[in-house]
């Protein structure tokens, strides 16, 4: 019988109610635990990745490769005094035997992995219920808004945001006594910081306005306008010119304001491109009125659909 | 009439908990309406509470300024003048290194006999900018920090001049020494994660990042690193090339903090709401998976800045910008034990190499932007707290057990 050779889920994970009788095997899993490798995978040389076995992270020469060290990382040449070439080789066996970390969808850079999440995670949101969304939206706005403004937020879990362009606690004080070492006043640099929220704070109400003018886009074909809907990790990977953190401007302006939004308002123009030069709120208002009508277009293909 | 900015200046200079009746208004808009006039008159109606406040005896019956130490720990002998950014212990002994934002790197002797702590300042080395991130070698022999310099100084604690091994494009947030590779990794505003071999000058290999990074965890093979955008991107040392997973947190804003388990089956993430994420990562243990909240008073959602582990008991502490820290227990999904909330937040805090010693700072992380800062009155304190079996030691749960 091939099913008593596998280990009892049950029993793993604490509570199997036929113990001696389960029809599973019951081991403990001492041996993944102790083997970081055996870390939900195969066996084998299932290896997807599209390396060779000697997998080490290797070659094709696209990769960032600075070096021609065949060994691809890290364990440079015979100046490495320890664990220079036994690591390697140690490295190389266990990739052969064991399929070490891989998962079955892995593709090393951002654009699959949104794929891979969908069958790996639990909880995955696709936005069906443009009501359910905007109702958690609003619930977590009014309950559970953090003191912190200049943040990035997502309605699910798991979900990528909805609204982008994160200003952590350091950046914004690196920024600020950047800004003071070249000679700017206090009041000023305070003026900055609010200007950098007031936008910030546009922006989470425009979300809370019209909230299902952002979904996430997940999956195809939920909605119509499928097209609109590339990833955000891809869009952001072409954000290549990383942004200085030395000048406010700059981070208030950061592409990945505009790009994160472009990535389901393609349709719906860009909402939040007047807030980059600190925007009034006169102009988000008209804007608003236009997607409005997008909005409602949007709502009656739709049900449409459905 | 003193002019408007002053009068931010003092009441800012005031502590943490007077700052209340001004901090509400600030979080309703962050002076976003009318600006000044707004803020100038709640500064003249709360000038009378903070000058009441300053003096302990209060006759108003307004509390008294707040205790910036509650807990009664050990404070940390001529702590920095400016804000502590981070916190790092020798794993091979009782020595403690902060970097900070006034530009220095410190590291103190402290001995703990029982009951007794006591700390020795014991050298010092600076940046030119301020520093953000630190780490021992394995070792126990030297530190490397890295700041807004966008370097990375390797120190040599026996003596021996800083060295400069490391480079970015911008701030270096987050900094690790990984011995099973003799690496150093540094994380960068600039996208990346560059791996270091410190007698090279150029990276063993640069690794591109969705977005900033505001986090990393190290427990070798695993890697985490937390960016901008709730991105959290898995790493398997033996490969490190490859993105092992690239998640979205499980919480709904911006990631503050991660932490690996020490069995390396998942981490832990933080966040600015008040909320830790506990994910495993192996798909069969989904379930398992949890958020929770924390650092929360009433209505006021904190954000939790540090993350980390109980080297023995493997039980973890949280410290946030409510100026608390907290103990919990991640298996039976407690709170081990709850401490007194400090006047000021705490960005950062660390346990020493068996878990007798939790180091924490307090002062000020700019939770509240540039203008609660005011540096003639700003003091920063980093409190040495003796965890106790109680608080990290797990407990079973009264409920009942599965087997």
């Amino acid at each position: 019988m091939s099913f008593k050779k596998e280990p009892c889920r049950n029993f793993q994970r604490g509570h199997c109610r036929f113990g001696e009788a389960c029809r599973y095997l019951h081991v403990t899993q001492q041996q993944p635990k102790s083997n970081v490798f055996g870390f939900g995978t195969q066996t084998g040389l299932s290896q997807q990745k599209k390396s060779n076995p000697l997998g080490f992270g290797t070659q094709t020469g696209s990769h960032q490769q600075q070096k021609s060290n065949p060994f691809g990382f890290g364990v440079q040449s015979s100046s490495h005094p320890k664990a220079g070439t036994d690591f390697v080789s140690k490295q190389n066996q266990s990739k052969l035997f064991q399929n070490t970390w891989t998962r079955s969808t892995s593709t090393p850079t951002g654009v699959a992995p949104q794929k891979s999440d969908n069958e790996t995670q639990a909880a995955n949101h696709k936005c069906t219920d443009p009501e359910a969304c905007r109702r958690q939206i609003v619930e977590d706005f009014e309950s559970e808004r953090p003191l912190w403004k200049l943040t990035c937020y997502g309605h699910s879990k798991n979900a990528p945001c909805d609204i982008v362009g994160d200003i952590s606690y350091e950046e914004l004080r690196a920024a600020a006594y950047d800004d003071a070492k070249h000679g700017l006043n206090f009041q000023s640099i305070v003026e900055r910081e609010r200007n950098l929220l007031s936008s910030k704070l546009v922006e989470f109400d425009n979300l809370l306005r019209k909230p299902y003018a952002v979904p996430p886009g997940r999956s195809s074909s939920q909605t119509p306008f499928s097209g609109a809907r590339p990833n955000s990790f891809p869009l952001t990977a072409q954000n290549s010119a990383p942004p200085l953190v030395s000048s406010f401007n700059q981070l208030g302006a950061s592409q990945n304001l505009g790009l994160g939004i472009s990535q389901s308002s393609n349709t719906f123009g860009t909402n939040n491109m007047p807030h980059r030069s600190e925007g009034t709120i006169i102009e988000g208002f008209l804007l608003c009125t236009l997607v409005g009508a997008f909005a409602l277009l949007l709502m009656i293909s739709y049900g449409r659909c459905i | 009439m003193p002019a408007p900015f002053t009068v931010s200046q003092l009441i800012s200079g005031s502590n943490f908990e007077a700052k209340f009746p001004l901090s509400l208004s600030l979080s309703h808009g962050f002076g976003v309406s009318g600006g000044l006039s707004l803020s100038l008159s709640l500064s003249l109606s709360n000038l009378l509470v903070v000058v009441v406040s300053e003096v302990p005896m209060s006759a108003f019956g307004t509390p008294t300024a707040p205790n910036p130490n509650p807990n009664k720990s050990f404070e940390v002998a001529q702590p920095p003048s400016d804000s502590v950014s981070s916190l790092s212990f020798s794993p091979k002994a009782n020595y403690l290194v902060a970097t900070s934002w006034d530009n220095q790197v410190r590291c103190w002797e402290i001995m703990h006999s029982g009951a007794v702590v006591g700390s020795t300042p014991k050298a010092s080395i600076s940046h030119d900018q301020p520093v953000l991130c630190s780490t021992w070698k394995d070792d126990g022999t030297t530190v490397f920090s890295g700041g807004c310099d966008k370097q990375a100084k390797m120190w040599p604690l026996s003596g021996g001049q800083p060295m400069t091994v490391a480079m970015h494009d911008a701030p270096i947030k987050e900094i690790a020494w990984i011995p099973e590779m003799n690496l150093l990794v540094t994380g960068s505003w600039d996208k990346t994660l560059k791996y270091w071999d410190t007698r090279q000058s150029n990276p063993v290999h640069t690794q591109q990042l969705p977005d900033r990074c505001y986090a990393l965890t190290v427990r070798h093979p695993l890697m985490v690193v937390g960016t901008a955008d709730r991105n959290l991107i898995v790493f398997n040392l033996q490969n490190p090339q490859t993105e092992f997973k690239r998640i979205t947190s499980p919480l709904k804003y911006q990631t503050r903090c991660v932490t690996a388990f020490p069995d390396q089956q998942g981490f832990l993430v933080g966040s600015i709401e008040g909320r830790v994420g506990v994910h495993h990562l192996d798909d069969s243990q989904q379930s398992k998976n949890f958020t929770f909240k924390c650092h929360r008073d009433g209505n006021e959602i904190y954000s939790v800045n540090s993350l980390n582990f109980h080297p023995v008991h493997h039980t973890f502490a949280t410290a946030g910008s409510d100026g608390a820290f907290n103990f919990w227990d991640k298996d039976s999904k407690q709170r081990l034990k709850a401490m007194a909330r400090c006047s000021q937040p705490i960005p950062c805090s660390t346990f020493n190499n068996d878990g007798s010693l939790f180091a924490y700072s307090s002062c000020y992380d700019w939770s509240k932007g540039a203008e609660n800062h005011n540096p003639a009155t700003a003091k920063s304190h980093i409190f040495l707290h003796l965890p106790q079996e109680s608080e990290v030691k797990s407990k079973p749960r009264n409920t009942t057990g599965r087997k």
